[in-house]
């Protein structure tokens, strides 16, 4: 049996598991008592799914994945056109397509598929002959998707592609022109979205972010309860299903956007320093297994997926304390949804799929 | 190239990987600082909008009558209200809170800014008694604006509606003006007496308010409860009225206008007390508006003043008994002294006319055929301030000392009072009027039956009072109430026993002889009092029924051994005989025959209507 799924790396494997009981755990907390008392059991499901998914694609050639990356990215490209087109509209947003009786929402896979491709072509080139062109219609295959996110509108989702584009760093390394002309680049999207794209809630968004305590009741109601729910963790945390913020529903969104709230007011610091340790292993672990990648297409993949990683934790987890503005943006393990869930685990059994390639040859 | 370019790859792997490991910590210093250093803090925040106290009002002592039935009762009611801890801050809410509630939205800021200030974690009562639609037009209120909240809380219930509306009084919230009046006694959005007993008594009735304190969730719904003090109720009260004389006596009214009033001349007790037009205290529970107030305030009829003990009527005929006694007690006459009545006779050059030509009257003989002449005689040989001394003496320019607010004081001339209100000195001609209780004499109701009551017991001032007793603490018995002890005035027998006579003459044989209640002998007088100056008969008769006479009667009865002593005005009805004498006989004859033998149900037997919601629907619009 040990022999049988000697494709699986512990190293991954482990902080894996153990953030995902942590999850589920909280979801169980953050659901109690309300019409999500459910939700737990459901993310166990999708939980279950994701591993079968990520020993699927962990147990298969890297080469095999990689020669299917164009087919899915297209793939994934007409979901979103039919989410635009046909998508199930949800408060404003239409995000999902419903499937029988499941919501899936395709631009949580894209995320991967974008990678796989955007990896695949540059990886199958020679590393000296990259040239700034081909960086530029990389980051147009990332930018495309975006922008069909960003239509649906899911500013959140739509910045998490943007760790795709770390590629570029490890590619050419930082250099001064290159900040610079981010910099620019960003600057001027950023004043164009601010007048032209972004939604007047948005705009809240930012704002809020900028003044949290101007409007207690309004606007930075959620970013203000979620401090005093982290808070009130202290050092070792409220108990188990003990968080009084969490349990009488003044934390919002708590099962998803704020479920590390629940997970730091009940467990407390200390239980914080476990999951981000836990989470630090995790990326670090995808950034070794770049390292020994037998691939540059692998390589790209992996230093790609800790990116998503890294940004989900970060943009989430800072979030939620008011750190960064109020995003939407799930975390990886914790947040309940089926759509990630499977997605991320995809997404890691590709980076397995890398390290026991790695290994065997 | 290539393996150059692969170790700057595996270079720039390991420069992310320390970025990743630095974007941890700063993740790990940003916790720290929120749990470790601001941990308490927020604990704190987290508990205070968790954690809530209410209050718990008390209700107030229980009203019966002294026959222990229930005249005022509490029910539990539902409130729209806003929690002390939720009280909005964004003027805007208030507004839009206003308008949805379509009250004015400044008078909505005021009281919730005075509720916050005042920090005594009371509610803001928005709408009161909520029936089943209001509850539910409440609820969806609620989804709008979450500060809301809907509470029980006791509300008063006036069992017998106007049966007895100026005696009880009514309840609201206290005002701003009486708070800053006095802050040490009262609580912000106290519910207190506004007027009548309920006003009068306040300090006994109220109770003691408890406190709660819960925990609730983001919609300030309660999760748990942290512990109870219990809400003291006020003390159960007994009054001296008697539910069935009191109802005899409104029924008596049938509508006029007017007051009576019954005292116990044992103690001063108030057996009735009714002034007409009554109204129903249940709708001051309401949360009127200004206009709805102005309206009850402005009707022409005053309905909200108490006759009993605000209206002041020229006497008529029944301050004879205080001019004879005035007369008799300075020895300008003695009971056989007589006089000769030709229906008119010239004092000061003025024409003083008499209903009839009484001939050569008596003392006795004119109390019994009110003639006026010979009290006009009277008020000849007697100076303004004599009447006023004895008055005085009698108690008639004083207060009575009812415990009913803004109780009226009754007004007996003198030449010192003449020169202070109207600055101008005393006529001996105008002491001819106030003879026979007109000119500036004005008396309320309840200091008439006093005088009488004084009569009736060869001289005592009693005190009236409503209060009968106060149930004990342990609910098993009344303490009862020790009305102050009578003042003795030291009225002559002899004088007394004349007074008596012409009084028992006058039901007897005299100007009220149809009054009289077979087996039971009544005293008193009649009386009639010219609202406008009379003309001729003809002119009386075209007089709007606003300008026509007041009717009185005052007295006491049994004769032999005085019991009650009562005084009862018929507003504009004309003859004080044929008006209010015929009221008196119907409370007699409730109180001496009819009430042994089967007393009226006590009151309270129908609902009142806000509790009838389905009943309401069907009858229109009730004021709300």
């Amino acid at each position: 049996m040990k022999e049988r799924l000697r494709f699986l790396d512990s190293g991954l494997l482990l902080p894996m598991v153990l953030l995902v009981i942590m999850g589920t755990l909280t979801v169980y907390s953050a659901g109690r008592g309300t019409f999500q008392s459910g939700l737990w059991l459901k993310q166990t499901v999708w939980t279950g799914m994701g591993f079968l998914v990520l020993a699927g694609v962990a147990a298969t050639s890297p080469l095999r994945i990689f020669r299917s990356a164009f087919p899915l990215y297209v793939l994934g490209i007409l979901s979103l056109a039919a989410v635009l087109v046909a998508g199930h509209r949800i408060g404003g947003a239409q995000r999902w397509l419903i499937i029988g009786h499941m919501t899936w929402q395709p631009s949580e896979l894209m995320k991967w598929l974008t990678l796989l491709f955007v990896t695949h072509r540059l990886g199958t080139r020679p590393v000296q002959s990259v040239g700034a062109w081909d960086l530029v219609s990389a980051s147009s295959l990332v930018f495309f998707p975006m922008l069909l996110v960003l239509k649906q509108p899911d500013l959140g989702m739509a910045i998490s592609f943007l760790p795709i584009l770390l590629l570029i760093p490890l590619l050419k390394g930082l250099k001064a022109k290159w900040v610079l002309a981010a910099v620019v680049g960003v600057s001027l999207l950023g004043v164009f979205s601010w007048q032209k794209v972004l939604k007047p809630y948005q705009k809240q968004r930012v704002m809020t972010f900028l003044d949290p305590g101007a409007d207690l009741q309004g606007k930075g109601y959620q970013i203000n309860q979620s401090r005093i729910a982290i808070g009130s963790g202290g050092i070792f945390g409220q108990g188990f299903t003990s968080g009084s913020q969490t349990q009488l529903n003044f934390l919002p969104v708590k099962t998803t956007d704020f479920v590390f709230s629940v997970w730091a007011e009940e467990r407390g610091f200390l239980g914080v320093l476990l999951a981000l340790a836990l989470f630090g292993a995790v990326i670090m672990r995808i950034l070794d297994t770049a390292r020994v990648a037998k691939t540059a297409s692998e390589t790209y993949f992996c230093v790609g997926a800790a990116g998503i990683f890294a940004l989900h934790l970060f943009v989430n987890v800072g979030m939620v304390i008011g750190l960064l503005p109020n995003k939407g943006i799930v975390l990886p393990f914790f947040s309940a949804g089926g759509s990630s869930t499977l997605s991320y685990f995809l997404g890691l059994g590709v980076v397995m799929a890398v390290r026991y390639r790695a290994k065997t040859k | 190239m290539e393996i150059q370019h692969q170790t700057q790859i595996q270079k720039r792997i390991g420069i992310m990987k320390t970025l990743a490991w630095f974007m941890i910590l700063w993740l790990v210093l940003a916790y720290a600082r929120v749990q470790l250093w601001k941990g308490r803090e927020m604990q704190k925040l987290a508990l205070d909008q968790a954690v809530k106290t209410r209050t718990t009002p008390a209700p107030r002592g229980i009203i019966f009558d002294r026959n222990s039935n229930k005249l005022v009762d509490n029910r539990r009611a539902l409130h729209l209200v806003i929690q002390y801890e939720d009280l909005p801050r964004d003027p805007g809410q208030i507004e839009a809170l206003a308008a949805a509630l379509q009250t004015d939205p400044d008078q909505l800021k005021r009281r919730v800014v005075a509720i916050r200030l005042a920090a005594g974690n009371r509610m803001l009562v928005l709408q009161d008694n909520l029936d089943d639609s209001a509850v539910a037009r409440a609820e969806v209120l609620r989804a709008r604006f979450p500060f809301l909240s809907i509470e029980v809380a006791p509300r008063r219930v006036y069992l017998g509606e106007d049966l007895a509306g100026h005696a009880l009084g009514y309840v609201g919230e206290v005002t701003p003006d009486e708070l800053a009046k006095d802050p040490a006694r009262y609580q912000l959005g106290e519910i207190i007496g506004r007027t009548g007993f309920e006003s009068a008594r306040n300090d006994r009735l109220r109770g003691v308010d408890g406190q709660r304190r819960i925990l609730v969730d983001y919609l300030g719904r309660e999760v748990a409860t942290y512990g109870i003090q219990e809400a003291k109720p006020g003390r159960s009260v007994y009054l001296t009225l008697d539910a069935g004389l009191q109802t005899t006596l409104k029924e008596a009214f049938a509508g006029n206008q007017g007051a009576g009033v019954v005292l116990d001349l044992r103690d001063g007790g108030i057996l009735a007390l009714f002034s007409s037009p009554s109204y129903d205290p249940n709708v001051f529970l309401n949360r009127l508006t200004q206009e709805q107030v102005k309206t009850y305030w402005d009707n022409p009829d005053r309905p909200m003043l108490n006759r009993v003990t605000q209206g002041r009527y020229p006497p008529g005929s029944t301050f004879k008994l205080l001019v004879a006694l005035a007369a008799l007690e300075k020895g300008i006459i003695t009971p056989e002294t007589t006089f000769t009545c030709h229906g008119h006779k010239n004092f000061y050059g003025r024409d003083f006319r008499c209903d009839a030509v009484h001939g050569t009257v008596n003392l006795v003989q004119a109390i019994a055929k009110s003639c006026d002449i010979y009290f006009y005689e009277l008020g000849a040989r007697l100076d303004v301030d004599d009447i006023y001394n004895t008055a005085k003496k009698y108690g008639l320019t004083e207060a009575t000392g009812i415990d009913l607010p803004h109780e009226a004081v009754s007004r007996v001339p003198s030449r010192e009072w003449k020169r202070r209100v109207k600055k101008e000195k005393w006529y001996a001609g105008e002491t001819i009027s106030v003879a026979i209780g007109q000119g500036a004499n004005s008396l309320t109701p309840i200091a008439l039956a006093r005088f009488y009551a004084m009569i009736a017991t060869h001289g005592k001032l009693l005190t009236p009072h409503l209060l009968y007793g106060v149930r004990q603490e342990n609910g098993n018995g009344i303490d009862l109430y020790q009305a102050p002890p009578a003042q003795e005035t030291g009225l002559d027998p002899g004088i007394w026993s004349t007074l008596d006579q012409g009084l028992y003459e006058v039901v007897h044989s005299g100007t009220a002889a149809a009054s009289n209640v077979p087996g039971v002998t009544i005293a008193g007088k009649t009386g009639t009092s010219q609202v406008t100056t009379f003309v001729d008969k003809a002119h009386y008769a075209s007089l709007s029924k606003k300008l026509k006479d007041n009717a009185l009667f005052a007295g006491y009865a049994p004769r032999e051994n005085p019991q009650i002593a009562f005084a009862v005005v018929a507003e504009n009805a004309g003859f004080g005989a044929s008006t209010a004498a015929p009221i008196v006989k119907k409370l007699v004859q409730y109180w001496f025959i009819d009430r042994m033998k089967k007393p009226l149900p006590p009151p309270g037997s129908r609902l009142p209507d806000a509790f009838r919601p389905d009943l309401d629907a069907a009858a229109g619009e009730e004021p709300k």
